[in-house]
């Protein structure tokens, strides 16, 4: 950025900051400092919600005589993580020239156990096994990192009941489902010692004691004893705890967040370029932006608000856009008249 | 039939209404017959993805509304949320050459988020927005290397 230093405060010309406080193969502890708080809940929203992975999306049952009804278990399926690795070269499914789905926008998954023994019969996410071509060797595999190498159960079967079906796992975000979520949970905080009194805590007697203290509190400077508030004070350092759900490694949701951040930016820079910033349609009569006289928008006079005719313009003695010639009142010295 | 038939032949505006007796046919999810009964619950989430489709086609995101003037301005961004906007105005309202900018979500069950520029004589609207989102891009790119800094330096102290 090329703003002038002097205009920011010390600590935040140096721009911002990050220290990883705990990392491995579940979660990822960090702390972002020197940044604003839209900054860092913009990251944290990202993660929680656009990073595409890949879920179970459609289910078609062959067979299913087991104790669950065929829609339970396909919503269990979906909820299944499936490895992301890779998903940057699939297609979402709406993008995909294909009728349907096809190797380069879906992966599909088959599941067949029926219980042949004496004892119930456990169907583990192990037991669903990828088919057919895939974009690589390990896109759309069940994620299994318990001990047993079992994975999430899905159902149980007693003696002589089965179970077979084809799933298509999609590529998707978790604004549409949870299920393509690849976070198990995102902690966010700032402020341990509530110095900024953006919380406000509950208590029988008294907070100090009946709160505990927040695992950053040591982290930063208490306040002193009858400190005066420090109304002008912004947050400033934000402790993140990203834990995956399997689908992607941890550090890997931190990276793509912010990647998707910014192909919505480019996104839309691209696209201000290209219409070349004029983005007026005739005849839209959607709402409308304050209204002060008639400027060079070429929209007649007779929609403002008070009614002065279109010949006079905003630009002439008002002011510009000074403070007070912007409002939707103060337009032309002759807006009352 | 024949009337039913006749109308469908008149080009329909993206957007606007469908007359009742066409809804039966332009709602029926496109693959219907591949699909077996025993399906997810998808045909809504179907449904839903082929409208945002033709958004995204065809429809231009951020749109300048009217009544704006060069210097100061309004826009409206289509699919849009807190996520964007609240960072898209701070990093506008850093821009020295900005007298004030917000962002707005009219309605919550609308996907749409406004933004409202007034820059001092000299800039425009369009031009801190331009520059805002390509500052943000910049933070972004920081944010990225100093993760990636920290997390190869984090490896390295926990290995060694």
């Amino acid at each position: 950025m090329d703003y002038d230093p002097m205009v920011m405060d010390d600590a935040e010309a140096l721009g911002p900051v990050v220290k990883i406080s705990q990392a491995d193969s579940v979660r990822v502890k960090y702390e972002l400092s020197n940044a604003d708080l839209s900054f860092a809940n913009s990251l944290r929203r990202v993660m929680l919600a656009e990073i595409p992975t890949i879920a179970i999306d459609l289910v078609e049952i062959e067979e299913n005589s087991s104790v669950l009804a065929d829609e339970f278990i396909s919503h269990r399926l979906g909820l299944i993580p499936l490895n992301a690795e890779g998903i940057d070269s699939l297609l979402y499914a709406r993008d995909c020239d294909c009728d349907g789905c096809c190797e380069h926008c879906s992966v599909r998954l088959t599941l067949h156990a029926k219980c042949t023994g004496e004892e119930n019969m456990h169907v583990f996410a192990r037991d669903l096994v990828p088919t057919g071509d895939r974009i690589n060797q390990v896109l759309g595999t069940p994620i299994v990192s318990d001990a047993e190498g079992l994975g999430p159960l899905i159902l149980k079967l007693r003696p002589g009941q089965e179970i077979k079906l084809e799933c298509i796992a999609k590529k998707g975000i978790a604004k549409e489902h949870a299920k393509w979520a690849p976070s198990a949970a995102i902690g966010f905080e700032y402020d341990p010692h509530n110095k900024l009194r953006h919380t406000d805590y509950w208590y029988e007697s008294d907070p100090k004691a009946e709160w505990p203290p927040s695992e950053y509190a040591a982290w930063e400077e208490p306040p002193q004893e009858g400190e005066p508030f420090d109304y002008d004070a912004v947050p400033n350092r934000f402790y993140f705890n990203v834990e995956s759900a399997g689908a992607l490694p941890p550090d890997v949701i931190v990276s793509e967040g912010i990647k998707v951040i910014q192909q919505k930016l480019a996104g839309l820079i691209h696209e201000l370029a290209e219409e070349g910033g004029d983005g007026m349609n005739g005849d839209y009569n959607g709402p409308r932006s304050p209204e002060y006289g008639t400027g060079a928008d070429g929209f007649g006079g007779y929609t403002t608000p008070f009614g002065n005719a279109g010949n006079q313009s905003s630009w002439g003695g008002a002011g510009g856009t000074t403070p007070y010639g912007t409002t939707p009142y103060g337009a032309g010295q002759s807006s009352w008249s | 039939m024949p009337r039913a038939k006749a109308k469908k032949e008149e080009p329909v505006e993206a957007g606007s209404d469908v007359d009742m007796e066409e809804a039966p046919t332009s709602h029926q999810p496109e693959n219907t017959d591949d699909m077996s009964v025993d399906q997810d619950d998808n045909d809504e989430e179907e449904g839903f993805e082929e409208d945002e489709e033709d958004e995204e086609d065809d429809v231009q995101r951020v749109r300048l509304l009217p009544g704006s003037t060069p210097t100061a301005a309004s826009f409206e961004f289509l699919n849009e949320g807190h996520t964007l906007g609240n960072a898209l105005r701070y990093i506008i309202m850093k821009n020295p050459d900005v007298e004030f900018c917000a962002y707005a979500i009219p309605h919550p069950s609308e996907a749409k988020m406004n933004v409202r520029i007034q820059t001092f004589e000299g800039t425009t609207a369009i031009q801190a927005l331009q520059k805002g989102l390509q500052d943000l891009q910049e933070l972004c790119d920081i944010v990225t290397d100093k993760f990636i800094d920290a997390r190869e330096r984090y490896a390295a102290t926990t290995s060694s």
